[in-house]
């Protein structure tokens, strides 16, 4: 294959790797949570300290990790920068509406430190948000995201569905690379710089028709081999890549119905309270 | 055959082959994010992955092609390892929901029933259904999850309408046709 892709299929030998499916599942939901509820850089700090803590324990390609993070950066930044061209004020309105000029350019253009800071803050969350994800992707197979599903009461009906679809993405990939080179030997072109972007959609298609036609060939073949192995006869399902329960998914166990718990007051206290981002620079 | 209401329509019918058309469409999602897009601007990518839940929906219905299109987005995410964008992948759910609707309206595609009323209608579905997964969806839960400039906002998620659209437009109607020629060939006894 000539693209590997960031998921393990093989489960590594690492601590966050031994966990049980479950407890990584539970753990990565409630901390996605906790960030997407947070604009205090005095809960997201600590986080992204662990997120890169856990991701060195993964003994990860930090090559790949690094160029990601640059490329994840730059877009936000990006986003950042629109967000500042269009409202200079954007900060105010997250920090209880004060308003303190840093710089003054000329009348339209100024930077207000609440401005500085709530973009701050922000691009920090994404980069906390993607540093999560990275750690959870690192540390888990298609086979255990499947079973801490199933683990977390989802039906099994839809965890196989994601097993499933892993199994099969390196196949559809291998397809999409034989039709393509076999479109592009009848002369099909995908010169990005000889064509303009409709003309390229047109010749997209091309690839798409075959391999959706051929994909979804399959589909009986492969309903038939699970209807005869019996899928879907029993209640529940049990899975090969369950791994036993140990003290160390007890902690993390612990550590996630914590979270649970905080995460639930903090939302109910911070919707009672209305109170609006930290900020340490108040006049 | 006896008619079948709405919501059996609508739920599509749960045994395997549906279990596995879903897995496959999603699956077809990740890649095509992956490898089959051109890119636009920052966030959107003209990609041609919006034609997967079409078709799942077209053969299956659509709650199949909304979690082939909000799984297929999250496993996209995983594989191509960008971090997870939940936003999105509600927003596609619900494009899936709304393009996948075509049995609801006639059109029954493994049958290679397909006229040109059901393309008009599948039209106007993808530009409206767009419009609210993408200009009103979508910006809400970015703005729920992750807070920012709205008007941004809009705009990144009027440019993924606009590029959506085309892409639902001028490669649904060839893929349904493709499709639907394809199983009228089969089916083309008369009864006498």
């Amino acid at each position: 294959m000539s693209r590997r892709f960031v998921i393990n299929l093989v489960q590594g030998e690492t601590y966050l790797q031994k966990l049980n499916g479950t407890t990584k599942l539970g753990l990565f939901l409630i901390v996605m949570v906790y960030t997407m509820m947070s604009f205090d850089l005095r809960l997201l700090l600590p986080l992204f300290i662990l997120s890169w803590i856990g991701l060195a324990s993964l003994k990860p390609n930090y090559k790949l990790i690094l160029g990601l993070f640059g490329f994840i950066f730059f877009m936000n930044f990006v986003n950042i920068i629109l967000y500042y061209a269009v409202n200079q004020d954007v900060g105010s309105s997250y920090l209880n509406g004060t308003r303190t000029v840093l710089i003054q350019f000329n009348s339209y253009w100024y930077l207000t430190i609440e401005t500085l800071w709530y973009l701050s803050v922000r691009q920090f969350k994404m980069m906390t948000s993607f540093m999560i994800s990275m750690v959870f992707i690192l540390s888990i197979t298609p086979g255990e995201l499947a079973s801490g599903m199933s683990g977390l009461k989802i039906p099994y009906k839809i965890s196989t569905i994601t097993s499933l679809a892993f199994r099969y993405i390196p196949e559809i990939f291998n397809d999409y690379e034989t039709i393509k080179m076999s479109m592009q030997a009848r002369g099909l072109e995908l010169d990005k710089r000889r064509l303009n972007v409709f003309k390229r959609l047109k010749e997209n298609l091309m690839i798409l028709i075959p391999l959706i036609f051929t994909s979804f060939d399959r589909i009986g073949n492969i309903a038939n081999a699970l209807d005869l192995r019996g899928f879907g006869q029993g209640k529940s399902r049990t899975y090969y890549c369950e791994d036993p329960v140990t003290s160390r998914d007890k902690l993390f166990r612990g550590i996630t119905i914590l979270l649970i718990i905080f995460c639930i007051s903090f939302m109910v206290y911070q919707n009672v309270n209305h109170f609006g981002m930290w900020f340490p620079f108040k006049i | 055959m006896k008619k079948k209401s709405v919501l059996e329509l609508l739920l599509g019918e749960w045994n395997t082959k549906t279990i596995v058309a879903i897995a496959l469409g999603a699956a077809l999602f990740g890649v095509l994010m992956n490898y089959g897009g051109i890119t636009v601007f920052t966030n959107v990518k003209l990609t041609t992955a919006f034609l997967v839940p079409v078709v799942v929906g077209a053969l299956f219905g659509p709650i199949p092609a909304a979690l082939a299109a909000g799984l297929g987005n999250v496993i996209a995410d995983t594989i191509g390892g960008w971090g997870y964008w939940w936003d999105w992948s509600i927003g596609n759910a619900v494009l899936g929901l709304l393009v996948g609707c075509l049995p609801l309206y006639g059109a029954d595609i493994a049958k290679g029933i397909f006229k040109t009323k059901h393309a008009i209608i599948y039209v106007v579905i993808a530009v409206v259904g767009n419009a609210l997964a993408f200009g009103l969806i979508t910006p809400i839960f970015t703005q729920l999850f992750y807070g920012g400039e709205l008007v941004v906002t809009f705009l990144q998620a009027n440019a993924a309408t606009l590029s959506n659209i085309a892409v639902l437009v001028i490669g649904g109607l060839p893929v349904l046709y493709a499709l639907a020629a394809r199983n009228a060939s089969a089916q083309n006894l008369t009864k006498k």
